[in-house]
């Protein structure tokens, strides 16, 4: 069994994409039960109804199930809660999920602002439902203002913030700049902090309470430097690369072989020292050379980086960080997914974990964010599929099977989607 | 008002800006978060910028914003004395995070007493294995967890984030299982060990590509620019700068063309034959490109909005600041912060009720003597422990 940090708390997920799920699959590790509801008849954007094209495609062991179980964007954040397909625009999907509720500790959901208003689901419905419930609406520009029932993914929400500004090359425009999903993984981690924050506020008022989590507003404050720039000095923030303006030398460089890479930095005088000896320029630390100074070799940027890309770029990334870390300076070979598998300090640590899937075959999946000394995190429940747990959950709400039984005649609850035909 | 760590007690020991992160939110949301910090100040207060480009231990902008409402003890904690002084602050405590080099870090872990609280020791490839040791920063530990890679553009030098973003949200997945330790001991008793490494923290959460490798086999080609095949996606240039789309498939595509005014185009074979829509993203740009040029990125990003388009404007920092989102919720507020100032910090990351106060930041060793004080040290002790330079 997993960690049992949030054993006994009762969790329900209305959420799609990565943020929201992730943050089920964390309540999961830590030993909630978690349910959820999984969108029905509509299939989620996470879960394709054909096989997709390009690098987001279908698990290479699945077999010839359905795509929609066996996409990789949808494994990634779904694995140790239980899964109800259901429609709770129906009557009966509406009373099952209303009894969820009145059983559950918390419900979260990630959808538009509005939408779960117009579903007959928001927090004036749901606190009728259960005083007790601390219910999390995670919007990604939140509840309330003039972007009400806006959509994004996370990357929207790295541009919103201002994080895309400054990313990417001083020689190129933000045009150039790539989309990340940073806001995806620092939203999950915000919901669960969230929830536990609501629970104690729980326990001091005697009731639930409702959270408004703007999932841009759940990432802003991790950016102190770059609004300070304005706020404190007037400066707009450039486009940095990998350059630090104190630090020489500081980026990423060249090595051996196709398109690869590695991070090197060296952020005081001792470290220099260490990586200007590995690159073959001992004398560059030494005596009165002016470049053994943090202020020397700010004013020898060029000189610096030239030597270092020219000692990167006859070693592979990982013999040049080896070398260099071996030294007592700071490299990083830029990984690669291969290279994270053949990681030896993963292995070592043996954070991966290979989990059997009825349709997406035998992967080897990214291990857990933590380790707990005393009470591993384990993987329990691999991706559900689409409503594998609908009657077991169904028939703890009290539901009779015969009633599971219509309301799977009528569409209330589902476990596969439609496939469009070829 | 209710603050739901109001009479908690988390301990930072370390002074880095994941440790600094990790504890933030326990003290806005009412915690008395005590940051024992090296006697020449952590690193998180080393950070530009300064207000005037000044460097002053007190007045970092990662200080500022990340130290809100704390109490600073200045302390060497390598020590015997200083290890003493954080486990007995440790008694009293619901949670401990630090972020020291490992040696450090297991001497403090063996010291601490039966009645510590759970532990969450933060570094980089966590105590044990084989990198251990390795020393990384925001850039290199980002390079381990294949989001650098993924998220830049092919043939060109593999990007990190904005400056620390990595190195905090490090410090959060700190935060979100420092929460759940607190949970159980306050209901079950119970003391756990708690390891964050950077490198599993960022590379087993999503934006991360190593899973979706490893599950489906894709080489995991890298951006080159937007995307003309699945098209409307990526970053587009408008009137005043640029906007981001997900729009490549429906129902947002078709919404677009509606957006646009030219309902007609969903219903276009060029662009919604899956066979053919990858030939025709020029003739597509003949109808998006003039109507993104005659509006801004606001303009671009409400009206199409409003038609349920997944697309958000390219916000610079200073646009950021007076968005009328952010302005309309007040996601930005003022700190008065003694020597500096009004400042300027993120709001709360998540609205509870009035639960959330960003107070201001300690000066280096503030609380040092109030805190050695409430431990019972007289005034001796304290000059003992100053003079021998285990404080500051």
């Amino acid at each position: 069994m997993t960690t049992k940090l949030l054993d006994g708390l009762r969790i329900v997920e209305a959420c799609e994409v990565w943020a929201g799920p992730m943050a089920g699959s964390l309540f999961g590790d830590l030993g909630a039960d978690v349910v959820k509801i999984e969108s029905f008849p509509r299939s989620s954007m996470t879960r394709p109804l054909r096989v997709a094209p390009g690098p987001q495609g279908q698990a290479v062991g699945g077999n010839d199930g359905p795509p929609y179980e066996q996409s990789g964007i949808h494994h990634l954040a779904n694995r140790n809660k239980r899964n109800i397909a259901m429609d709770i625009r129906s009557e009966a999907g509406a009373e099952a999920a209303r009894r969820l509720i009145a059983d559950a500790d918390v419900f979260f959901e990630g959808y538009s602002s509005g939408t779960m208003e117009r579903l007959g689901f928001g927090w004036d419905v749901v606190k009728e439902i259960n005083p007790n419930i601390v219910m999390i609406s995670m919007p990604g520009w939140g509840v309330e203002g003039p972007y009400r029932g806006y959509v994004t993914l996370g990357s929207g929400l790295d541009a919103g913030v201002g994080h895309v500004s400054v990313r990417g090359y001083p020689q190129h425009d933000t045009g150039f700049v790539p989309a990340i999903f940073h806001s995806d993984a620092t939203g999950a981690l915000t919901v669960i902090f969230a929830a536990l924050a609501g629970l104690r506020q729980r326990e001091k008022s005697g009731k639930g309470c409702f959270i408004d989590m703007s999932q841009i507003e759940a990432m802003g404050w991790q950016f102190p430097g770059i609004f300070a720039e304005w706020t404190m000095n007037e400066r707009r923030p450039q486009r940095l690369g990998n350059s630090d303006p104190h630090i020489v030398p500081h980026g990423c460089y060249r090595a051996a072989g196709d398109e690869q890479w590695v991070a090197i930095a060296a952020e005081d005088d001792a470290q220099w020292a260490a990586l200007a000896g590995v690159i073959g320029k001992p004398e560059w630390a030494a005596g009165d050379d002016p470049r053994a100074s943090v202020v020397g070799r700010l004013r020898a940027r060029e000189e610096i980086d030239a030597a270092i890309g020219e000692y990167a770029s006859q070693r592979t990334p990982a013999e040049a960080a080896d070398a260099i870390q071996e030294a007592g300076a700071i490299a990083a070979p830029v990984t690669r997914a291969p290279e994270t598998l053949a990681s030896p300090q993963l292995n070592a640590r043996e954070w991966f974990n290979t989990v059997e899937h009825r349709y997406a075959g035998t992967n080897i999946m990214g291990g857990f964010l933590w380790q707990i000394a005393e009470d591993p995190a384990t993987w329990d429940r691999v991706c559900a599929t689409v409503g594998e747990h609908n009657v077991e959950v169904l028939s703890a709400l009290g539901f009779s099977a015969d009633e599971i039984a219509t309301m799977q005649r009528d569409g209330a609850i589902g476990d596969s989607y439609e496939l469009p035909s070829a | 008002m209710t603050q739901p760590y109001a009479g908690i007690r988390v301990i930072e020991v370390g002074g880095t800006v994941s440790a600094a992160a990790a504890t933030k939110t326990f003290s806005d949301f009412g915690a008395d978060v005590i940051k024992i910090e090296p006697i020449d100040g952590g690193t998180a207060r080393r950070l530009p910028p300064f207000p005037n480009d000044i460097p002053h231990l007190d007045r970092g902008s990662f200080h500022l914003a990340l130290d809100t409402g704390k109490r600073s003890i200045a302390l060497d904690v390598t020590t015997a004395s200083g290890r003493e002084i954080v486990a007995r602050l440790a008694d009293d405590a619901a949670l401990l995070i630090q972020q020291q080099p490992p040696a450090d870090a297991d001497a403090l872990l063996a010291r601490l007493s039966d009645r510590a609280p759970s532990t969450v020791t933060i570094s980089p490839h966590g105590l044990d294995g084989p990198y251990r040791d390795r020393i990384e920063n925001d850039m290199t530990t980002l390079a381990w967890t294949t989001r650098m890679q993924r998220h830049s553009n092919e043939g060109e030098e593999p990007l990190r984030y904005a400056p620390e973003a990595g190195t905090i949200q490090v410090g959060a997945t700190a935060a979100a299982a420092g929460s759940a330790a607190i949970w159980r001991r306050s209901h079950e008793g119970e003391r756990f060990t708690i390891e964050i490494a950077g490198v599993e923290a960022m590379t087993g959460n999503v934006d991360s590509f190593f899973t979706i490798w490893s599950m489906t086999g894709a080489d995991l080609p890298r951006p080159a620019g937007v995307s003309k095949a699945a098209y409307v996606a990526g970053n587009y240039p408008c009137k005043d700068g640029f906007v981001l789309f997900a729009a490549g498939n429906d129902p947002f595509f078709s919404r677009l063309c509606d957006g646009i005014g030219h309902p007609e185009l969903k219903t276009d074979p060029r662009f919604v034959d899956p066979d053919q829509k990858p030939l025709h993203w020029d003739d597509f740009m003949t109808y998006l490109q003039p109507w993104l040029d005659e509006r801004t990125k606001l303009e671009v990003f409400t009206q199409l909005q409003d038609v349920g388009v997944m697309v958000a404007p390219i916000l610079e920092v200073p646009d950021a600041l007076t968005d009328p989102q952010a302005v309309a919720r007040g996601s930005f507020v003022e700190v008065d912060q003694p020597d500096v100032g009004a400042i300027t910090l993120a709001g709360p990351p998540f609205r509870l009720g009035d639960a959330w106060q960003a107070r201001p930041a300690p000066r280096l060793g503030e609380h040092t003597s109030e805190l050695l004080g409430e431990l019972g040290y007289s005034a001796d002790e304290q000059i003992a422990l100053f003079r021998a330079g285990v404080t500051a």
